[in-house]
């Protein structure tokens, strides 16, 4: 009863937006990357110039320091607060929706507020730290080359562990039952429970949600261009905020199209090979 | 009727109840400290933040800090409500995601019904490009996205931005909601339209308010992300008609001398509208967003 073409004609208002967004604008890159201001065909040399640049190396190097760093504790903290969740008390709805609160609210007043909080006079991080005598004197967390990407990757962590909390507990909600009560019936205890039922069983969200994590790593400049604009000493310039540079500071759209065409290929290879790497693994028995 | 489907869709998971054997479980100690430190962590930010929000100039510039505000004020309101760009950013932010927001819905009710119910060639195909969408690297396309707006006049509008919006929102919001139709018996339309009803019609009458809490789902998703966004606004949006309010708070803070007290009173009222929506519709969009990953 259902004619093939109906289908089509629902779907196709909203491809055709996302056509005229995204699909135009991917290969508008490849050409303004091999062009120069007037359009006219220049090979490589847009390339060369991007690649010559000292900042580059520099911030491919940070891009991968800021979203690995950033995913394993994301990945490690949101799954232990999933399992606390998971367990049966008092308050635990209350405490899971104040988990979620970090994720929520906008990046950017998470940027300001962290960053006034970890001000190096008057910030009340640096008072907690010297008040019991953990550091001798305030530290520039900020300004520091050595502690500031720590501390990008601290509030980045904080603002989306809740997400991945939020998605391994559904995940572990929806474990059978009688998976733990095998477990018990061994003589589980809870930690082994954790490693052999729990974990196992959530790996595939744990999976997809990394995936998710890495791309929005790879997005996200909301927090860096907040509080550092890639400073001090391009310590904290990302590839993202480069383009950024290039194109709006500098106003060289033509190189910033050939980063950003090299950009697009390595997130595009990660997520080939991720996924690949996901369809090669063995299905967990249930 | 089949609120049984809605409920296990929309809902949290429900809480299992331990049966038989007794379930080892964290230690009670275990639990109330990781439970105080989970909160700790998670709100001590905000309660900063409103704290100096209330400070004078003076109080918030001394060591070691006050906890608490001996003379609170509300004058850092006044600064931002009434001698800055802030109101207008409010006005352009509410105008750009409910715009944007309601332009996604209404194209990924189409789309996930398309999706849903039917089957054409290169559906499979058609599908994998939408959730590519979702994974693209934004900051890659932000270049030839402002030639393109350039050309077509829609930088520093409304419309440019509420355009550009659908890239982030459309995709996903179209996942939850075809994840959300294919949960609906199809028999329900069936009986519909023997009775002589439109496919339009079937799904306007029928489908549509059985899916209320994956609609509101959708709109939470849409307008919070909208609402939050920052690059796109940043690179589009250069003119204090069309700024919003990420733009203006970034402002704010970026000068040489940083208003302490402007920035977090602007945060915090830049932060009210989303948790109070957040929180009262907390149930139906996390009910929503996981219910695709758990069945995955």
């Amino acid at each position: 009863m259902y004619r093939p073409s109906t289908g089509l004609l629902f779907v196709l208002p909203a491809l055709i937006v996302l056509a005229m967004l995204i699909a135009y604008p991917v290969a508008y890159t490849g050409l303004l990357s091999v062009t120069d201001g007037q359009g006219n065909f220049v090979g490589m040399s847009n390339f060369a110039k991007v690649l010559s640049a000292r900042a580059t190396p520099q911030a491919f190097w940070n891009t991968v320091y800021w979203v690995v760093g950033s995913i394993v504790f994301q990945v490690i903290l949101g799954t232990a607060t999933a399992v606390l969740l998971n367990q049966t008390f008092a308050g635990r709805a209350i405490v899971r929706s104040i988990t979620l609160i970090p994720w929520v609210v906008p990046g950017i007043v998470a940027a300001t507020t962290w960053a006034w909080m970890f001000h190096t006079e008057f910030g009340i991080i640096n008072y907690m730290l010297t008040g019991p005598g953990i550091i001798d004197q305030p530290i520039g967390w900020l300004t520091n080359r050595d502690t500031v990407m720590p501390v990008l990757i601290a509030i980045n962590v904080w603002k989306l562990f809740p997400f991945v909390a939020i998605m391994v507990l559904a995940g572990l909600q929806s474990i059978p039952n009688d998976l733990y009560e095998a477990a018990r019936v061994d003589g589980a205890n809870f930690w082994e429970e954790v490693r052999y039922v729990m974990l196992p069983q959530v790996r595939p969200v744990i999976v997809a949600v990394t995936l998710l994590l890495v791309i929005w790593g790879l997005n996200s400049i909301t927090i860096i261009y907040a509080i550092t604009r890639g400073g001090p000493a391009n310590r904290t310039l990302i590839t993202p905020i480069q383009i950024f540079r290039i194109a709006f500071e500098n106003v060289q759209f033509n190189q910033a199209a050939a980063l950003s065409v090299m950009f697009f290929a390595v997130a595009i290879a990660i997520v080939f090979v991720y996924i690949k790497a996901l369809a090669s693994q063995p299905r967990e028995a249930r | 009727m089949n609120s049984g489907t809605q409920n296990a869709v929309a809902g949290f998971p429900a809480l299992k109840e331990e049966g038989g054997l007794k379930a080892p479980g964290l230690g009670k100690p275990l639990i109330f400290v990781g439970s105080v430190l989970v909160v700790l962590v998670c709100l001590f930010p905000f309660w900063w933040m409103a704290l100096s929000s209330i400070k004078t100039l003076r109080e918030l510039y001394t060591i070691p800090p006050i906890w608490w505000p001996e003379s609170p004020t509300l004058g850092n309101y006044y600064k931002v409500l009434f001698e800055s760009n802030i109101p207008r950013y409010f006005l352009n932010s509410v105008v750009i995601s409910v715009g944007s927001t309601g332009l996604a819905l209404v194209l990924a009710i189409f789309a996930s019904y398309g999706f849903a119910r039917f089957d054409f060639k290169g559906k499979p195909l058609l599908q994998a490009c939408v959730l590519i969408g979702q994974l693209l690297p934004t900051a890659a396309i932000i270049v030839p996205l402002f030639v393109t707006l350039r050309v077509l006049g829609l930088v520093n509008t409304y419309w440019g931005l509420i355009l550009v919006y659908m890239i982030i929102t459309l995709p996903l919001s179209v996942w939850m909601l075809t994840s959300y139709f294919k949960a609906i018996p199809v028999e329900l339309e069936e009986a519909a339209i023997i009775d002589g009803a439109s496919r339009l019609g079937v799904l306007f009458r029928v489908t549509l308010p059985l899916s209320i809490p994956g609609i509101v789902a959708v709109i939470v998703y849409a307008f919070v992300t909208t609402w939050n966004e920052f690059i796109f606004a940043l690179c589009f949006a250069t003119d204090s008609s069309v700024k919003t309010l990420p733009i203006g708070l970034a402002e704010f803070s970026t000068e040489f001398n940083t208003d302490w007290g402007a920035v977090m009173a602007a945060s915090v009222i830049m932060t009210l509208p989303i948790a109070l929506l957040f929180l009262s519709m907390q149930r139906l969009f996390v009910g929503g967003l996981t219910a695709g990953a758990t069945k995955g």
